[in-house]
């Protein structure tokens, strides 16, 4: 199968989804994304992205119940597919080679 | 920390919130606006509320998705319902069953039929009357002034001869000024040839103001010489065989000949000026020296003034001028009882006009009323027997919704078959419509012929009517049989129904029954109200009496006139006078009777007779003496009962010798005798005061009362041509015309009559399409219910019963119809009544008779069904399942 590319902020997105577990929709998204990286993060860029990803296959959404709070409007929540779940772990996996690939000195180098 | 914006709860700006709604991608509406509310109360905790505000805004801009609602796209195909194939099917399966239940479709065709007819021909009827007068091209401008009597709250259509001159002199604004004089019952010859005309004075000025077309003449001068006339096309051709007639000559009442100066093509069927003969004004002062041009104490409505405005004055900014004309001409302070008025052209119509035929408004409406309910009740039928068999139908329509027909093309296959029917119906009422055009122009006595039936605008209402009939008519059965549920109509026991239906049904028949007991009992109790007119005692005789005016009233030539009549051994007596004992147009005058210091003004009817007057008409005296012929230089007169009354007398004796001033207040009128009242106006109105004086010089008509109460054929040809050869020998030279008195009276209730003419024949035509309508549901509820009877019979029951059973459910129709329809009958009535001084009283008996009529004509009609249901075989009825 034909690898999807997956974009650094899709993929922070995506991390924030599967962290949030059962509770994530579009603020929570938003704001655990602020609180993690610590910068603003606009949350039409997040719905768009969760758009994205939900086109994509990554992530699979329902509607929740209705609410009293914000005017009485419903949330989608978001989860992680299966396939988004393998995104990720090749994504990491892309990472780990690359981190076991350099040479101690380069490390040391790095600070940790 | 500790700002407003804790506190209150935020909002974010509402105008943001609508573009959100309005351009966000539809799908995700819901979840974004939430998302978005929720984060603009986080922001305003966290920073201030203008930044919250600036970051919600900021985010619905950049969340605004303009065309992402084009791309939705429909899961599935739509199916097309007007495809030229499905529509050709349409008429195929219309047709089909069409003629499958032939019943049904003539039932609904022809109550269709009569209704668009009805439709179409009160259409033409409201056409022409709405439509007099608007060809003249400067309307706009054209007005009639008009004298209110304010006291009586009465607006004459006449006024005043010296208008005219008034008007020249005091309006500036008028750019011609038309007086029109009618006179009527001449004698006009040419050579040996008399005719008895009613003709009209006029001068140029009606030509500058009204259109004229010339076929010869000039209509500059044609009317400024005295003794000229223009006659129409027909009259030419009437008078003088050709229309080259210029310079011919025309002898006015043996008098005066009049000279032709041109001629004018004829007048169109919609004009309020219907005059073949147009004499020139000046010619007045040769007919007539007696006649004031310039008159300001009482008027004629035979005399009226058009008036041509300058462009751009409206008629009320010169209330002034009139003002001032009432002060100048009539005297300080009369504007307090009299006012003039301009009423334009287009009104003329609806009010008293020289051309004698005027609009009858209510009867119009009546009628519009009358045929629009006709209409219903035929459309009524068609639902009715619609949603009837829609159990038939039921099927079909399973089978199609189950292949996958909407709804959508389901209702517009059943307005096709209503559109068939209907178009049916329509080419159908072209037909009643041109058979019953004669007829009905004669009964509303309005000039239309077939010809006005095939214009375009007959034809845009006749499309417009067929349009309206097929949506009334089609629109409730095409819902009801397409909102059929598949499911029920395709289970093999499917044919009860929601008891909902029924009612409906029920409810539609009631309306019908309603509509046609109001009718009923209308007709019966208007034919009473002209019965009562027939025969009512009024108070004088008015049979066996012949009328015949006078054109010369020198007392020595009616002397004459006289002795010749009563040779006859036909005729009992002869009277002269101004009019006969009850007459439309009468004289008025005021009277006054001074008991003591009081002064009793009397308004008082004069009728004017010799000493035979009172024998003549069969008027009884209760006191005092007949007049004489001599009584004229002594005043001596004879009143009612009434007038006693006014005067405060109560016994006729008492009134003898009493005194009644007139004229400036020193001429007086001694009471020489009373008589019994009798009725001097029609039975519209209350008996006047009256009172008989002998005045030779008003004498216009004799009375001839005949030797036999009721005379043959032969007596009464025999007592005319006697009058005749003494009337021509009295009036050489003139034209012989005669009435028979109570047919002269009998035209004082001819709009009554009328009515009561098209009320009966719409009541006629309402009850055939109810009694249809009815017979069509009794027929089918027979059909229905074939099996349940067979069963019934085989159990034991007897005929009568199964006829009561299956007739019971109409009858109660009928009866909750009569409930209904009495007191709106009874309403209507009362109003209409209210019309008459003398009238009938209703009673609930009328009613009740109306009912049980009704209750008649609906037991035949379903009786006929039921009778046939109740007799069949069960052997035939229940062998085959």
């Amino acid at each position: 199968m034909k690898r999807t590319f997956l974009g650094e902020f899709e993929e922070l997105v995506l991390l924030t989804v599967a962290v949030l577990e059962e509770d994530a929709y579009g603020v929570s998204v938003t704001q655990e994304l602020e609180k993690k990286t610590g910068r603003i993060v606009g949350f039409s860029t997040v719905h768009t992205t969760l758009q994205r990803l939900e086109e994509k296959g990554y992530l699979s959404s329902r509607m929740g119940g209705a609410t009293a709070e914000r005017g009485g409007r419903r949330k989608r929540y978001f989860i992680v597919t299966a396939f988004g779940r393998k995104a990720l772990r090749e994504a990491k996996q892309v990472r780990e080679d690359l981190w076991s690939a350099l040479s101690p000195a380069a490390l040391q180098l790095m600070g940790s | 920390m500790g700002r407003k914006s804790h506190t209150s709860d935020p909002r974010p700006p509402r105008w943001a919130g609508k573009l959100l709604s309005i351009f966000a991608d539809p799908r995700a509406e819901e979840e974004i606006a939430g998302d978005l509310l929720e984060l603009h109360a986080y922001w305003s905790k966290t920073g201030s509320r203008a930044s919250a505000n600036r970051r919600y805004i900021w985010n619905v801009l950049k969340l605004m998705r303009p065309f992402a609602i084009r791309k939705q796209s429909n899961d599935y195909p739509k199916t097309y319902s007007l495809t030229p194939a499905m529509i050709r099917n349409h008429f195929t399966i219309a047709i089909r069953n069409f003629f499958k239940s032939r019943g049904y479709s003539f039932i609904n065709v022809s109550g269709l039929a009569v209704g668009m007819s009805c439709a179409i021909l009160i259409f033409l009827a409201v056409r022409h009357e709405t439509s007099y007068d608007l060809y003249q091209s400067r309307i706009h401008r054209i007005y009639r002034v008009e004298t209110e009597n304010i006291k009586e709250n009465h607006t004459y259509p006449g006024t005043y001869t010296g208008m005219t001159n008034a008007l020249h002199t005091d309006m500036p604004e008028v750019e011609t000024v038309v007086p029109l004089l009618k006179f009527s019952d001449k004698t006009m010859a040419v050579g040996d040839n008399r005719f008895r005309e009613s003709f009209i004075f006029a001068d140029n000025n009606l030509f500058k103001t009204f259109d004229y077309q010339w076929v010869s003449g000039n209509p500059a001068n044609a009317l400024a010489q005295p003794n000229t006339i223009v006659l129409t096309r027909k009259y030419a051709e009437k008078y003088f065989g050709k229309t080259d007639v210029i310079g011919k000559t025309v002898r006015l009442d043996n008098k005066q000949d009049l000279t032709v100066a041109g001629v004018v093509e004829d007048y169109p069927s919609a004009t309020s000026f219907p005059f073949d003969m147009l004499v020139s004004f000046p010619t007045l002062k040769n007919v007539n020296p007696d006649f004031d041009q310039n008159r300001w104490n009482g008027w004629n409505d035979n005399f009226q003034v058009f008036v041509l405005l300058k462009k751009g004055i409206r008629p009320e900014q010169l209330a002034g001028r009139f003002a001032a004309i009432v002060e100048k001409y009539i005297g300080k302070g009369e504007g307090e009882h009299k006012r003039f008025k301009f009423s334009h052209l287009s009104n003329i119509h609806y009010s008293g006009n020289l051309g004698g035929r005027s609009a009858n408004v209510s009867l119009l409406k009546t009628l519009s009323f009358i045929g629009l309910l006709v209409l219903l009740i035929a459309c009524f039928n068609f639902i009715n027997l619609s949603t009837a068999q829609a159990f038939r139908r039921a099927k079909e329509v399973g089978i199609r919704k189950a292949i996958g027909s909407n709804r959508k093309s389901l209702v517009f296959q059943f307005l096709t078959e209503a559109a068939l029917i209907t178009s049916f119906a329509a080419v159908g009422a072209v037909v009643l419509s041109v058979i019953a055009l004669p007829s009905l122009a004669n009964a509303l006595a309005i000039p239309l012929t077939t010809a006005d039936l095939f214009t375009w605008e007959t034809a845009l209402f006749s499309a417009v009517l067929l349009v309206v009939t097929t949506l009334l008519a089609g629109v409730y059965p095409a819902l009801r049989l397409s909102g059929m549920a598949p499911i029920w109509t395709l289970k093999s026991n499917a044919t009860q129904q929601t008891s909902q239906w029924v009612s409906m049904r029920q409810g539609l028949v009631v309306v019908q029954f309603t509509v046609s007991l109001v009718l009923i009992s209308c007709a019966m109790l208007i034919n009473r109200q002209l019965d009562f007119f027939r025969h009512a005692d009024l108070g004088f005789d008015q049979s066996a009496i012949i009328t015949v005016g006078l054109p010369d009233n020198t007392p020595e030539k009616l002397h004459a006139f006289r002795d010749q009549l009563l040779r006859s051994p036909q005729i009992r007596d002869a009277s002269f006078s101004f009019n006969s004992a009850s007459a439309e147009s009468n004289w008025m005058q005021s009277m006054e009777y001074r008991k003591g210091p009081e002064v009793v003004q009397v308004k008082t009817q004069m009728k004017m007779g010799d000493s035979h007057f009172l024998d003549t008409y069969g008027i009884k005296m209760l006191a005092g003496e007949p007049l004489k012929d001599s009584d004229t230089t002594d005043f001596k007169v004879i009143v009612n009962e009434i007038v006693l009354a006014r005067l405060g007398i109560t016994h006729p004796a008492q009134a003898i010798g009493e005194r009644l001033y007139f004229g400036d207040g020193d001429q007086f009128a001694v009471i020489k005798g009373v008589a019994k009242n009798f009725n001097v106006n029609s039975l519209h109105q209350k008996i006047d005061p009256t009172i008989i004086q002998v005045v030779p010089n008003n004498y216009y008509q004799v009375g001839v009362k005949l030797q036999s109460e009721r005379p043959n054929a032969a007596s009464v040809q025999t007592a005319l041509a006697h009058i005749e050869k003494a009337w021509t020998a009295a009036f050489p030279d003139q034209v012989f015309e005669y009435n028979f008195l109570d047919e002269t009276l009998a035209q004082a209730y001819q709009s009554e009559t009328r009515t009561a003419k098209l009320i009966e024949v719409a009541t006629f035509f309402a009850v055939l399409i109810a009694c249809m309508g009815l017979f069509g549901l009794a027929t089918f509820t027979a059909e229905q219910r074939t099996k349940e009877i067979g069963v019934r019979k085989v159990l034991g029951a007897s005929v009568a019963s199964i006829i009561g059973l299956l007739s019971k459910d109409f009858l109660k129709l009928v009866m909750i119809a009569f409930l209904i329809a009495s007191p709106i009958a009874w309403y209507a009535m009362s109003l209409w009544l209210q019309n008459f001084e003398f009238r009938i009283q209703i009673a609930w008996w009328m009613f009740l008779s109306a009912g049980v009529l009704m209750t008649l004509i609906a037991v035949l009609t379903v009786g006929f069904q039921s009778v046939k249901a109740a007799r069949l075989d069960p052997v035939k009825s229940l062998r085959s399942e």
